[in-house]
């Protein structure tokens, strides 16, 4: 589903929509004809405007910078757009778009050729937030574009920052007159959420914030003054997210802390915030270990959790991926994090975290999962690709080594090359020794009985 | 049992008041009584404790208790039995209800559930010996490791109906399957002692393997005498049914992630000698018994390990939930996840 000037069909994706929009945007392009604003009825008004934003970013990205372009034109996952296109939307002058920083155009650019993605077109194609529908709230706004340039990333880090910005819309929410807050408010949420999910697949970790946040809004008292009532669901935001993610890490980083002794090399995958505090608060409480941090691209974001526990003079050694096989023999521990945790034990976490588990099992190594039981979801998941992300390509991500100009490293614009970036892989429960959660130390077989044990009705 | 040292020097009311009662000393002589297992022992230590402690509020006696249970693991080898009731037992205490006119009859009846406890407990080896009697056929061949007082009550009771057989271990360095041999083959059932490193040997002639258990951990894994993990791990190589038997106050929310995650693994065990310059030391020579017939020819002595060198073992060892296929227990036969599904949901509310 790219936001190229898909005319009619702005509906989810289908192969045969692909195929169609070469046609349509090569139509488009040649039917200039100028009407007026208050002639065109407002899907073609729409249709003008995507096709003027596409005209300028394409001008943009024919400008002087190379690298620029070769970034924007990037964003072109379902194979290079053909040279004609964009020669075609260059000859457009074109305002431009109205309040729409650039950036969102990158994506916009990628003209969709004749073939799709073979696989993984399930879930499509991350795309900018489009024209938002309902007058959605600054704060979420701003939120979409982070989220879609991943600029917040990580299970936890999204999920805070939607609650807080829940917060302000909750805040500078009105309720109309003949309506309730309890009922209304969650109308009013609902085009916001959708914005966000548009930048960016919700996480495991929102969807479970955002059901219960709705839940309160709910029960919220009738009779309550509307500020009192809006306080008092900032207040309950504040505390979900004190209990169940920042309280629940600390007695994380305690228990696992326990499992870390004097002499370990600790081996952690990418970057999980968890897992982070876990080490730092072992080594505060004066335990002498070595960390072991395995990386991968596209994201790298392996970078960032060296960068933290080097800092603190804390022996690390780092590598990528494909050469795991030659430390794994050298690891007591395999410390990783989660993106969430599912009722048949499996956990759901960065791309390339299954393959660590499982290569740690071959060797005997116990891998530990640092998870709140605020991730758990409460469905089953058997693979990696049912419900999977993808990232989009480009230089969104931190940059990897150039050895060469970052033209030729990208490897888009080639008619039989797809690139593919599943985000988040699938971990089985029987590559997993322990899962670590503010409960207790539970095998993966039993985390369908912790909402039990705990006498939740919900996660 | 544990090996004991029973000092004097570990003051049990650690707290202010000054009171006489030691309970490692009240946890020795309760089991002397040899029904009684470590883990009854020690709740019945802590209910004593209460009894005599004179604390004044919920906070106080809470911390009277993980005094007192502090102290009873320090004076005891291996504690993580013991752990298990004095964990039990505290859980009790702090999470469950009680409603009470004041305070001190809180107290008495605490130690008064504790003691009733305790001695339901006593029923539960029979509870188990009869749940796993339907697991037994008739002419079964079974494979035991070490000395269990359940393991003892099952095949007893399993003689009484039917014929089996018994391989036991000699369960080194303690020789505790050497008692088994005795009191088996004293109650007519045919026994042989096993050498330990001879259990593969043996394997494929048993129908099932039954094991007792120090604890049973919250991986549904099984914490028991030293040799039980290589006993199920030859067992599943053979596809012979390896059964614990483990009654329930010897769940514990412990959760090894290695035999080395165990509290018992301290760094003495499997180390390498090494003088203070560095260099490996040369071996302490090895006792050598000189049998009857060897004294005319210096070949074929029979070595023992000198006691520093059996110091450097472990007495216990943890084997994982997926080489256990069931463990019986009072409350029921459960499999391992089972286990785990069953402390977590006892321990984590």
């Amino acid at each position: 589903m790219s936001a190229t000037a898909t005319i009619t069909m702005i509906a989810p994706p289908s192969k045969s929509t692909i195929k169609l929009t070469p046609q349509s945007h090569a139509e488009a392009s040649s039917s200039q004809a100028p009407k007026s604003q208050k002639q065109m009825t407002k899907a073609e008004r729409r249709e003008q405007q995507e096709r003027q934003r596409a005209a300028k970013a394409a001008t943009k990205a024919s400008g002087p910078q190379p690298g620029g372009s070769s970034q924007n034109s990037a964003q072109a996952k379902k194979g290079a757009p053909p040279a004609a296109s964009t020669s075609a939307s260059v000859k457009k002058g074109g305002k431009g778009p109205d309040g729409k920083p650039m950036k969102e155009t990158k994506e916009m650019t990628s003209d969709d050729s004749a073939r799709g993605l073979r696989i993984f077109s399930h879930f499509g194609l991350p795309k900018p937030p489009g024209p938002s529908k309902g007058d959605i709230h600054p704060t979420i706004i701003r939120l979409g574009l982070q989220f879609s340039e991943f600029k917040i990333a990580g299970a936890n880090a999204r999920c805070i920052a939607t609650l807080t910005a829940f917060k302000t819309v909750i805040q500078d929410y009105v309720t109309p007159p003949n309506n309730t807050l309890s009922r209304h408010l969650l109308t009013h949420l609902s085009p916001q959420i959708t914005h966000l999910v548009s930048a960016r697949p919700m996480s495991v970790t929102m969807g479970n914030a955002i059901r219960e946040l709705k839940l309160e809004i709910s029960g919220s008292d009738i009779d309550l003054p509307e500020q009192d009532a809006k306080n008092l669901l900032c207040q309950k935001i504040d505390d979900y997210i004190s209990e169940r993610i920042i309280i629940a890490d600390q007695v994380i980083q305690e228990t696992a802390g326990t499992k870390i002794k004097d002499g370990d090399v600790i081996l952690t995958y990418a970057r999980s915030s968890v897992v982070e505090q876990v080490l730092v608060g072992a080594w505060d409480d004066g335990k002498r270990f070595s960390v072991v941090v395995v990386d991968s691209r596209p994201m790298l974001e392996g970078k960032k959790l060296l960068s933290v526990l080097s800092a603190m003079d804390i022996p690390c050694t780092y590598l990528l991926l494909p050469s795991i096989g030659s430390v794994i023999t050298e690891v007591s521990t395999v410390l990783v994090g989660a993106h969430s945790l599912h009722s048949n034990g499996a956990v759901f976490s960065r791309a390339g975290t299954a393959l660590v588990a499982m290569m740690a099992k071959q060797h005997s190594v116990p891998v530990v999962v640092c998870c709140e039981t605020y991730k758990f979801a409460e469905t089953i998941q058997l693979d990696s690709f049912t419900k999977n992300e993808l990232a989009p390509a480009g230089d969104i991500f931190s940059s990897f080594p150039l050895i060469r100009s970052k033209d030729t490293l990208i490897l888009n614009k080639q008619p039989n090359l797809e690139i593919l970036n599943p985000l988040y892989d699938l971990t089985p429960p029987s590559s997993i020794t322990a899962v670590v959660t503010e409960v207790g130390v539970i095998p993966p077989s039993s985390i369908s009985s912790i909402p039990l044990a705990l006498g939740r009705t919900t996660l | 049992m544990p090996g004991l040292t029973t000092t004097e020097a570990n003051t049990s009311a650690s707290a202010s008041p000054v009171v006489s009662f030691d309970i490692c000393e009240t946890y020795t002589s309760l089991l002397k009584n040899e029904e009684l297992s470590a883990p009854l022992a020690a709740i019945l230590a802590l209910s004593k404790l209460i009894e005599t402690s004179d604390a004044g509020t919920m906070l106080e006696l809470v911390k009277a208790l993980n005094d007192g249970a502090g102290a009873l693991k320090a004076s005891t080898f291996n504690p993580i039995s013991l752990n298990a009731g004095c964990e039990l037992f505290i859980a009790f205490v702090t999470l469950l209800p009680h409603d009470s006119a004041s305070f001190s009859d809180l107290k008495l009846e605490l130690v008064r559930q504790g003691q009733k406890y305790a001695a339901e407990a006593l029923t539960y080896r029979d509870k188990i010996a009869n749940l796993a009697l339907g697991f037994i056929k008739d002419d079964s061949v079974i494979l035991t490791h070490s000395y269990s007082r359940v393991v003892m009550k099952t095949l007893l009771r399993a003689h009484e109906r039917k014929r089996i057989s018994v391989y036991v271990t000699e369960a080194r360095p303690r020789g505790l399957g050497l008692r088994t041999y005795e009191e088996l083959t004293a109650a007519g059932i045919p026994c042989t002692v096993v050498l330990d490193s001879a259990v593969s040997y043996v394997m494929d002639k048993v129908d099932f393997v039954l094991v007792g258990s120090e604890a049973v951990v919250e991986s549904g894994g099984l914490i028991n005498a030293v040799g039980s993990n290589q006993i199920a791990i030859i067992a599943q190589a053979a596809n012979i049914p390896f059964y614990a038997l483990a009654e329930s106050y010897k769940f514990h929310r412990l959760f090894p992630l290695s035999q080395y995650d165990l509290p018992t693994h301290t760094s003495n065990i499997l180390s390498f000698p090494l003088s203070p310059g560095g260099n490996v030391v040369p071996p302490p020579s090895t006792g050598v018994i000189k049998t009857a017939h060897e004294k005319s020819s210096n070949a074929d002595y029979i070595r023992r390990m000198t006691p520093e060198q059996i110091a450097c073992n472990p007495g216990v060892d943890y084997t994982r939930p997926d080489l256990i296929t069931l463990v019986f227990s009072d409350v029921g036969s459960l499999t391992p996840e089972g286990v785990s599904q069953y402390v977590v949901g006892m321990f984590a509310g």
